[in-house]
Order: structure tokens, then sequence, then C-alpha cells
């Protein structure tokens, strides 16, 4: 009856030894996972995903909760943060892979924007070059030669801002110039056709 | 014995690890980190900057009560006072996410405010521009500011205020630019002074028209009309076409500016380039000191000329000149056929101490 009590103590030795042995802090996925997720923001993550990168970061924050936790336990169990962990991790490498695609779509968008800018601000200059010239000028021509010239001007900020890679902000300083170039434009022909009708 | 006295060990040991999960937690602990998300996307870093910190605060110290309760055996965890402190924590959250949202509006109200009180200031710098014919000087700063309110509607439109308000520091720049070059145009029509000198030049013309019973001419520049005086009153009024810089009084040759001051006609042409034209005396005596003053002042290229040339002729109201004055044709018939050579013509910017450019300046 000894014997058998003494062997029970021993498994239960045993069986905890095992379980709180195997428990090992897991410093190696939380450095991983760190690393993972600071890659993707230097790609550019919280500029071209900022909302996913926060969710990453929030995720990292509960899976360190839950490593206190079972620090602070007798029986400590880090699967659970070990799988969040990855779950970080895998995310991240992800987020970072897909930000090069994203990146290259603002650019391109931008592009698109600053070429439709170009056309629209040389369609409003090739209009002007036809508007009549000298004594007998329709008034505002001068002033919409003067609206032109700033046109011009602002799509070289534009390409600045494209260097730059300020891909958002240029798309919109791009597609208010394309606006305005148009207005230009139409106000170009107005006059004109007021001209030819004289 | 042995056997099943292992097998209860290890059981109970499986019992305590896996089937003993203990009461869940509380949903508001879950709720809480999801408003923590939804601050971060209102902006609450720059709308509620002390009340996120409080709220990320709180809810740290939330968590920490929690991995404290977790940490007891499952037994004996009581997640009740985790409920009523996220509770908490939770209405914390709610009261900073009406304080963003109440913040926002003001800003948005502010934005949309400043941008229409430059869209109004554009338009009337525009409107004076316009009728001065000085659009070529202010119209490249305009324009730019223009292009930077259409970026601040769309900022304004996404919810970007500090983006817009950063933004719209730029806008007075271009504004007070455009209302700096053409000043010096404008205050001329809201000098008193000036005015009162260009009163008494009308006077004396209507006053000679009056005491020879003739016709005379008075131009106004600002109003863009040609009035025909018959014995002291006026008989007709026409409208006008002044030169490109016609707001401006003529100096030199090329200057395309219409020149101010009392002139005759010497000649009448019924036929000329634009149809019909009355050639003035200008340069007159004061228009060659006015030249040669502004020459010693280094105010004109060294080597122009004074110029000439000046007439009242048809080809059109709306175009602009080199600094003559430009009438419609069947008008400018009517004024040929009454006017003689010798008729005075007297130009001036405005007789009107409230006239539309002195109106706008106050407006600006």
């Amino acid at each position: 009856m000894r014997r058998t009590s003494v062997k029970l103590l021993l498994v239960a030795l045993a069986l905890s030894v095992f379980l709180i042995g195997c428990a090992k802090k897991p410093e190696t996925e939380i450095n991983n996972a760190k690393a993972a997720l600071d890659s993707a923001i230097q790609e550019g993550a919280e500029k071209y995903a900022k909302e996913e990168a926060k969710l990453l970061n929030d995720d990292l924050t509960a899976a360190q909760d839950e490593i206190k936790v079972q620090d602070e336990k007798f029986f400590k169990n880090y699967d659970k943060a070990k799988e969040m962990l990855a779950s970080v991790q895998a995310k991240a490498d992800s987020l970072k892979a897909e930000i090069p695609a994203r990146k290259e779509k603002a650019k391109n968008d931008a592009q698109a924007a600053l070429d439709a800018a170009k056309t629209a601000v040389a369609d409003a200059n090739a209009l002007l070059a036809k508007a009549p010239r000298g004594k007998g000028t329709m008034a505002d021509i001068e002033a919409l030669k003067a609206d032109a010239a700033a046109l011009q001007d602002s799509i070289v900020e534009v390409e600045t801002l494209m260097t730059s890679e300020e891909y958002f902000a240029a798309a919109d300083k791009a597609n208010g110039i394309k606006d305005k170039a148009a207005e230009v434009s139409a106000q170009i022909t107005a006059a004109l056709e007021k001209k030819g009708k004289k | 014995m042995i056997n099943s006295a292992i097998k209860t060990v290890l059981l109970l040991f499986l019992s305590v690890l896996l089937g003993c999960e203990g009461a869940p937690l509380p949903p508001e602990v879950m709720q809480a980190e999801t408003r923590e998300h939804d601050l971060w996307k209102a902006d609450a870093e720059i709308y509620a900057p002390e009340d996120y910190k409080q709220y990320k605060s709180a809810l740290r110290n939330g968590k920490d009560l929690l991995a404290k309760e977790k940490k007891r055996f499952v037994w004996f965890r009581d997640y009740e006072p985790i409920r009523t402190e996220f509770r908490h924590i939770l209405l914390h959250g709610s009261q900073a996410l009406q304080e963003i949202e109440t913040q926002k509006q003001i800003k948005s109200r502010s934005v949309a405010d400043q941008i229409a009180f430059f869209q109004k200031r554009i338009s009337t710098i525009r409107g004076l521009s316009s009728l001065i014919n000085e659009g070529k000087v202010s119209c490249r700063s305009l324009t730019k500011a223009e292009l930077l309110l259409s970026e601040l509607c769309l900022l304004n439109q996404r919810g970007q205020y500090v983006e817009a308000e950063k933004k719209l520091k730029s806008l007075p720049h271009y504004t007070a630019r455009a209302i700096e070059a053409i000043s010096p145009i404008l205050n001329r029509y809201a000098d008193a002074t000036h005015i009162r000198k260009w009163r008494d030049m009308v006077n004396d013309t209507v006053n000679l028209s009056k005491e020879r019973g003739i016709h005379s001419i008075v131009v106004s520049k600002v109003d863009k009309k040609l009035i025909l005086y018959h014995k002291g009153a006026p008989r007709k009024t026409y409208e006008i076409g002044i030169g490109t810089n016609g707001s401006e009084d003529k100096l030199y040759a090329g200057d395309r500016a219409t020149p101010e001051g009392k002139y005759y006609i010497t000649k009448k042409m019924s036929r000329s380039r634009y149809y019909k034209a009355l050639l003035i005396n200008y340069p007159n005596d004061d228009d060659r000191r006015q030249f040669t003053a502004a020459k010693k002042k280094g105010l004109i290229p060294k080597y122009a000329g004074i110029g000439g040339l000046i007439e009242i002729h048809g080809g059109g109201k709306s175009g602009m000149t080199y600094g003559c004055i430009g009438m419609e044709n069947d008008q400018m018939d009517e004024l040929f056929s009454i006017v003689d050579v010798g008729t005075p013509v007297t130009i001036v910017g405005t007789v009107e101490y409230d006239n539309n450019i002195s109106s706008a300046i106050k407006r600006l």
C-alpha cells in the first residue's frame, strides 16, 4: 500500500513537471511576429493598409496579454498565445506581400490622373493658341492665359508629389487641375464662339 | 488496483486541464476592444487625444484585472467585477466617441465656412479684376487658390479636417498676392482726391458745353460709358470698351492704357481699320509733362515713346483695345454724325465716390 502511494505521488509529480516544464515562453514566436509586423510597416502598411496594420498591432498586443496571463499561472500553457502569434506573423507576411501591389495601384492611379490633367491643360493651351490676338481680343482671353499658366505651374507640383511618392495627394491635386482646365477650355470656347459671331 | 489509481489521477488532471474552462468571459471585454478600434478609426488621437489616452489606459487596467482573474483556479473565478469595470470603460468610450463627433462637426463647419469665405473672396477679386481688365495679373494666383479650394472641399467631404485646416493656411497667401497685383489700379478709384480731380475735369467740360452751346463727350472708364452732352445736358449714353490696361492712365506707347485728361477731336475718319474713328489730341501738354516726369523717375521703359493715335472707334465695345475707346458700329455711326472736329472729349476714371470698384474694395 505504501509502495502504491509512493508510485502515485511520483506519477503526479512527473506529470506536473511535464506540464510545467513543457510550457516554455514563446520568445521566438514573439520576435518573429514583431519582426513581421515591423517589416510590413516598413513596406508602407501604415500608408497603404492603415486599418489592417492597426488590427495586426492589436492582435499582437492581445497575444502578449495572453502570454502575460500564462506567465502568472502555475500550469502554463502558451499554445493559444503561440497560435495568436503565428496568426499575426502570417497575416503580417501576407500584408507585406500585398503592399507593393497597392502602392503600384496608387502610383498608377495618380499617374493616370496626372496624365489626364496634362491632357486637359494641353487642350486648354491649344484652344488659347487659337484665341484671337491683338486689338479686339476678347477681354477675358488674357485672364484665361493666366489661368492656364497657373495650371501649368500646378502640374509641376503634382510631379513633385509623384517623385516623393505622395500618390494620394498627387491624384487629388491632378484631378483638381483637370477639372479647372476643363472649365478654362469651356470659357475659351465660349469666348471664341462669341468672337466668331461678331 | 495500481492501474486504476493511476487512471484516476490522470483523469483528475485531464478534467482540470481540459474539462473545467470555467465561466465565459463577459462580452463587455470584446465590446471594449471593438470600441477602442472604433475610437481609433474615428481619429480619436486627433479629436479627443486626452479621452483616448484615458480610454486606452482604462482598457489596459481592465485587461490586467482580467488577467489576474484568469490566473485563479477556474472554480474560483468571478467575472462580475470585471464586467462592471468593462461597462465603465465602454461608457467612457461612448462619451469619447460623442465628443469626437462634436469636435468633427465643429471642424467641418469651420472648414466649410472658410471655404465659402474664400470662394466669395476669390469671386470678388475675379470680378474686380475683370472690371479693370486686369485678370492677367491676378488670375494666376486666383487659379492656384481655386485649385487649393477644390482639394479642401475633397478633404472636408472625406472628414480629413486637420489636413484641410493645414491647407487653408496657404489660401490667404494666394488671395493676398492677387489683391496686391490689382490694388495700385483699384485704389485710384477709391481715392477721394483723385475722384475730385476727375469730377472737376468733367464739370469743366460740361460747363464748356453749356457756355458755348456745343456738344462735348465725357468718358467714364469704370462705368465703361461715353456720355454725349449738348448745351450742358446729357443727350445720349453709349456703352464702350477700353484698353487692355484701360483702367490705368496712359503713360507711354504700348502700355495699352486709356489716357485720362481733357482732349478734343482732331480728326474725323469715315473709313478706319475699326469702321469709323474720331482721333483725339493725345498726348496733350499734361500727358507730355507726366511722361517726362515718369521717365525721369524710371517708371517707364528707357526707350519708350509717349505714343499717340488714341481714337474713339467702331469695331465693338466688348473687345480690348490698345488704349482706344471702342464702340458698336451703329452707335459709332450716330456719334460720328453728331460731333465735329474740336468737340471736347474728357476721359476720367469715374465721377462717383461710391463707384462699383470702391464698393467692391470695401467687400475685400
